[in-house]
């Protein structure tokens, strides 16, 4: 380090250096698999090319289904067609008109599974428009387990990022310092903070709009809020003292709980065997999974518990963000 | 790179190597930023500015917004703590946001001015530092990330980058301390700099007109 404290104008060497050599190949790396969609109005945002033919974006950034004009890292246009979107995830998949040349364009590079890592060096990369790639740099500062967004997507890791995204940026890639995909950022899942899908996320959710052309959502069609039984009604039914359930406030016509008989009144206190206190610990069991399988409550209905047996729908594939319903 | 990875890690920790660098580029970047001072009560906000390189005398360049409207009005520069000198409005451009301060008696002692930079040679994703005087905190730095390249002269170089009121007019610099833009704004969130190629063709023209 003797030569760092020498005054004047010397080139940078060293660790600093190095790093920053290494974010800039990094971006320069990723950028070439990272393009501009302009599907709205105003600022364009960014999205990924997933695999041959195929982009993937936030879903809530593609205002227009037909004749997308994309710019990709070389500066070229193409156009692409949206191929389906799923609202819960707010991810998109666009299908290219015309597969680019590999020097236009490069499917991404993505990283091995467990890189997600609180503290690593992470950096978004963006192509809001047709000026190039730009960039933002942070560290990965949560990451969780399995949860669900509030418009009922699953998502595989929760991954909260200490990083700035600037305008354009949803769509685009969270890269590491070598340039692999960690996922896909986007602002419209948490009120505007920015957050990271995982890469297996992304995956199983394009190959579901390829194949289906929607992610298929396991659903009762009731509306649920948290009770308290009394203590009496609780010592009646032979139940523990702080047994709480969810009240059924609403219950959809012609729905699979409305045909297997459950009615507004009724409180769940189980289902499939699982104690339930909130509305989330019914949702918890409704992955895409249980779609056609029976899912087996016990109510308490009329100061009695009665047990019912609920055949478990596929809600209608919601179309955008912005159409969500709340209810399980 | 290896090499250089290999000895900062034989020699001590990577972080202890990457801090000792950052307060090495602190340290030279300090030198040629100074502080400014204004007496009219409109325009007496703390800004930053530069010791620009010029063949005749020594010249601050810092943003119009920092100094006082006329030219010929005065300002006063604070190079080290405590050495404050007195300097005039030679230029002031509030289209661009760039103010030239010649400084008429200069002390024998005085600083040697920045080495400039090519804003368009650096790239999306490399380091850059930016030194100012963020809420009146004398000679703090801030590390980000370039964001956007200018591409020619009508663009501004773009940094993810902490700045704040106190930056104005100071620069931003690459790891080898020169200097590339001069920060002007905060966007959004992005630290916006004129670049160095703007704030020279400024300069050339301010001096023609002296």
């Amino acid at each position: 380090m003797a030569s760092s404290s020498s005054p004047g104008t010397r080139a940078a060497s060293g660790s600093l250096r190095a790093l920053s050599d290494d974010l800039a190949a990094a971006v320069e790396r990723a950028g070439r698999s990272v393009v501009a969609i302009h599907a709205r109005p105003r600022i364009p945002a960014s999205g990924i090319y997933w695999r041959d033919g195929i982009l993937v974006a936030a879903s809530h950034t593609i205002r227009k289904e037909q004749d997308i004009a994309i710019t990709l890292p070389d500066g070229t246009r193409a156009q692409a067609q949206l191929a389906g979107r799923d609202g819960g995830t707010d991810i998109a998949v666009l299908r290219l008109d015309s597969n680019p040349s590999s020097k236009a364009l490069v499917p991404a590079s993505r990283a091995s599974g467990d890189a997600l890592r609180v503290g690593s060096v992470v950096l978004a990369v963006g192509r809001p428009g047709d000026e190039g790639v730009t960039t933002s740099l942070g560290v990965i500062s949560a990451v969780g387990g399995r949860w669900r967004t509030w418009s009922g997507g699953e998502i595989d890791q929760f991954v909260r990022l200490d990083l700035s995204v600037y305008d354009g940026f949803s769509g685009g890639p969270l890269v590491d310092a070598e340039g692999n995909v960690l996922g896909l950022n986007c602002s419209a899942l948490a009120r505007g903070t920015p957050l990271t899908i995982p890469t297996a996320t992304v995956e199983r959710v394009v190959d579901a709009l390829l194949t289906r052309g929607h992610v298929a959502r396991a659903y009762l069609g009731v509306a649920m809020q948290p009770v308290r039984l009394t203590r009496a009604l609780a010592e009646r039914l032979k139940l523990s003292e702080t047994a709480g359930g969810v009240l059924v406030v609403m219950v959809e016509s012609d729905s699979p709980a409305d045909r297997a008989g459950l009615l507004v009144g009724d409180v769940i206190i189980s289902a499939a065997g699982n104690d339930v206190a909130e509305p989330q610990d019914v949702a918890e069991l409704l992955g895409a999974e249980r779609v056609g399988a029976a899912l087996d409550l016990r109510v308490v209905r009329g100061g009695e518990l009665k047990n019912l047996s609920v055949t478990v729908g596929e809600r209608a594939p919601a179309s955008d963000v912005r159409r969500r319903g709340a209810r399980s | 790179m290896t090499s250089a990875l290999a000895l900062a890690a034989a020699e001590s920790s990577l972080h202890a190597s990457v801090a000792a660098e950052l307060q090495d580029l602190a340290e030279r970047l300090r030198r040629v930023t100074v502080r400014i001072h204004t007496n009219g009560h409109r325009y007496d906000a703390v800004g930053a500015g530069v010791l620009w390189p010029t063949d005749s005398g020594r010249f601050v360049v810092t943003n119009a917004h920092v100094v006082p409207p006329r030219r010929g009005d005065d300002a006063f520069v604070e190079a080290a703590p405590g050495r404050t000198i007195a300097a005039h409005v030679a230029a002031r451009d509030v289209d661009r946001d760039l103010a030239l301060l010649s400084l008429p008696d200069l002390p024998d002692e005085w600083p040697a001015p920045a080495t400039i930079g090519d804003a368009s040679a650096v790239r999306v994703g490399e380091l850059i530092v930016a030194l100012g005087h963020p809420f009146g905190v004398g000679g703090a730095l801030s590390v980000g990330v370039v964001h956007a390249v200018p591409n020619g002269d009508a663009t501004l170089l773009a940094a993810d980058i902490r700045l704040a009121p106190g930056n104005s007019g100071g620069p931003l610099a690459t790891l080898d301390g020169a200097v590339v833009g001069i920060n002007c704004m905060i966007a959004r969130g992005l630290g916006i700099a004129i670049p160095a190629h703007v704030v020279a063709r400024f300069v050339g023209e301010a001096m023609a007109g002296l």
